[in-house]
């Protein structure tokens, strides 16, 4: 059998469908064509976009008269003409108020309602609910809660005999409130991730650490932690990388004032780009907002691999 | 560790469900327990309470009147004067009409692609893998000005393609997402169908997906949500009325000189229903394809 299958090998492959090489070389077939739409997609409206918008940043245009190229004088320009360095410290501090406040009450959250208690599944959604809210509808609703006429903060501290700040036309309260309005916005999602994570922690491992005699917080730092790694690293990666793009709540609440204090990058570049039609500076701004993005989810990433190796297995 | 807890079940019966140490009398913990639930459901509540209340009165009032005032004599007029004097109906037909359009397709195409990742083989399966995690590092804004750019060159400005196109063909989140799930059915399933001479096509649509719903629901809530909300692209890429969708119209009525207050709250409110009811249906898929998935490797 197997002598006299040699010779015609070749010739009979083509008509048995069912060989183990057409099954795969169909399976190639079909398994790009599944690929093809978001493959396309993603080439076109993300790999595409970002080489061109490096072109872009090394060119002056305005949309309407002709691309001139000036090399890398744009990236000096942002920093000299156009306050890009003060957005990014503005950013900065956005980021430095936002990620901690609402990491730590995220992680909080979840492991106050992660049990079978009655409520807690209730109370779990009123906390993801801000998530669904458009953020430009809850700035306007915070713009009116922090009005320093009508608004209920500065009338419910009246009542103890404190006369509020006016929020949002003060340099110094701006920014946090824009954060507080964010953590408010995004705790209860990212809420969800930890309590994902906390319920693949097997109840097991805190019975033994308990019969071991490990206190609770002895319990947190060595059981919780460590197997909530993964969860906390998607969650800082995404919310950092997100906290750095804030845009949408900054635009209703403050427009970047009072002056320019809340002037994040993102608002700077839509400002240059979309107000003052200077494509080559905003397309600047981009990548130097995209290498920094960049740098800190990488140095996320380094940071968590070296400590998650042992603690994981 | 599991040998460990068997010898102990009783013991344990009692602090598996609170998850703490049953040191503190359990009356007393379980009362400090709710007065936190509520004071959580303070905090996340009032606001939409007292829009609720704002969405109901006349515009003076909401500028006169405490907001933790429920209204004396509730109003329909700015529910009334949205969709009368205001094209509100239209921005709402817009968002669903660009949202639906947008779900169907990222999440059918983010499926395919995924399941391709997950289990078929084929050349630069790896490479092209990669290559969607390197762009799921690609802030938003980024893309913001050349998007725009090719759009304009597409003549698509102000057209119902610009605002779902980008995002319609599959996002790498979702793919991401989806193949990790996707990753957690045994091969077997697959080989086995295959030896049965069930295309690749049949495989997905009638093992993979009815076995995946907690994902696929997943998926679609998350990209119904970000749809539903997208503020800055639409904004970037319409400039008409009629094309407005909820995020921008609302916005625009905060824009002006004077905020309309009433109308504004109204609008949110109405935006904001579909979402609760979605989510409130679904919300428990969402934890368990979550822990089933991505995160945990």
């Amino acid at each position: 059998m197997t002598a006299a299958a040699a010779p015609i090998l070749v010739p009979k492959h083509e008509k048995t469908a069912d060989t183990a090489e057409a099954a795969e070389r169909r399976q190639v077939r079909s398994a790009f064509t599944f690929l093809a739409p978001s493959l396309i997609g993603v080439v076109l409206f993300l790999v595409i976009p970002v080489i061109f918008v490096i072109i872009l940043s090394l060119t002056q245009w305005n949309l309407l008269t002709p691309i001139r190229w000036v090399g890398f004088s744009n990236y000096a320009n942002i920093f000299r003409f156009d306050g890009f360095g003060h957005s990014l410290l503005v950013t900065a501090y956005y980021v430095l108020l936002n990620i901690p406040f609402q990491t730590v009450l995220a992680l909080g959250l979840a492991m106050l309602l992660n049990n079978k208690l009655p409520g807690s599944g209730l109370i779990r959604v009123i906390c993801v609910l801000p998530f669904l809210a458009t953020p430009v509808a809850m700035g306007i609703v915070w713009n009116w809660f922090f009005s320093p006429t009508t608004g209920i903060i500065n009338e419910l501290l009246g009542h103890i005999g404190i006369t509020g700040p006016a929020w949002l036309s003060n340099s110094a309260t701006a920014m946090p409130v824009i954060a507080f309005a964010n953590i408010w916005q995004y705790v209860g999602y990212n809420m969800l991730f930890f309590l994902a994570g906390l319920q693949a922690v097997p109840a097991a491992l805190y019975e033994a650490a308990g019969l071991d005699g490990a206190s609770k917080v002895q319990q947190f730092r060595r059981v919780t932690l460590p197997l909530l790694r993964p969860a906390l690293l998607f969650v800082l990666v995404t919310s950092v990388i997100g906290s750095f793009q804030v845009f949408d709540t900054v635009y209703v609440m403050t427009d970047g004032g009072p002056g320019n204090a809340t002037q994040v990058a993102n608002l700077n570049i839509y400002n240059t780009a979309f107000a003052g039609f200077r494509i080559g500076e905003a397309s600047a701004m981009s990548v130097v907002l995209f290498v920094l993005i960049l740098i800190i989810t990488v140095a996320q990433f380094r940071y968590f691999n070296r400590r998650t190796v042992y603690e994981i297995a | 560790m599991a040998s460990v807890a068997s010898v102990t079940p009783a013991s344990a019966a009692t602090a598996v469900t609170v998850a703490e140490p049953p040191k503190v009398s359990r009356g007393v913990k379980l009362t400090l327990f709710y007065l936190l639930l509520l004071i959580i459901a303070i905090i996340f509540l009032t606001p939409y309470l007292f829009s609720i209340f704002a969405a109901f009165k006349p515009l003076d009032q909401i500028l006169s009147q405490s907001p933790a005032r429920p209204p004396t004599s509730p109003t329909w007029a700015n529910f009334k004067d949205l969709f009368t004097e205001y094209d509100f109906g239209r921005y709402l037909a817009n968002t669903l009409i660009v949202t639906v359009i947008l779900t169907a397709g990222q999440v059918t195409f983010s499926m395919m692609g995924a399941y391709a990742f997950a289990r078929m083989e084929f050349p630069g399966r790896e490479g092209l893998f990669w290559m969607y995690l390197a762009t799921l590092m690609v802030p938003n804004v980024v893309t913001l000005i050349p998007l725009y750019v090719m759009f304009a060159k597409a003549h698509l400005l102000n057209t119902y393609w610009a605002i779902f196109l980008p995002y319609v063909l599959g996002v790498p989140q979702v793919v991401f997402l989806m193949r990790q799930y996707f990753m957690t059915i045994p091969k077997e399933v697959m080989e086995a169908a295959r030896l049965d001479g069930c295309s690749e096509t049949r495989i997905l649509w009638r093992i993979v997906v009815p076995i995946s719903r907690p994902i696929i629901i997943t998926a679609t809530l998350l990209a119904f949500v970000f749809g539903w909300n997208n503020f800055l692209w639409p904004l970037i890429v319409t400039n008409s009325n009629s094309l407005n969708v909820l995020t921008v119209g609302n916005a625009n009525f905060s824009s002006n000189f004077a905020v309309q207050w009433n109308l504004i709250l109204a609008g949110s409110l109405v935006a904001l229903i579909p979402m609760v009811i979605l989510f409130s249906i679904f919300q428990r898929y969402i934890v368990r394809s979550i822990s089933l998935t991505g995160i945990n490797r």
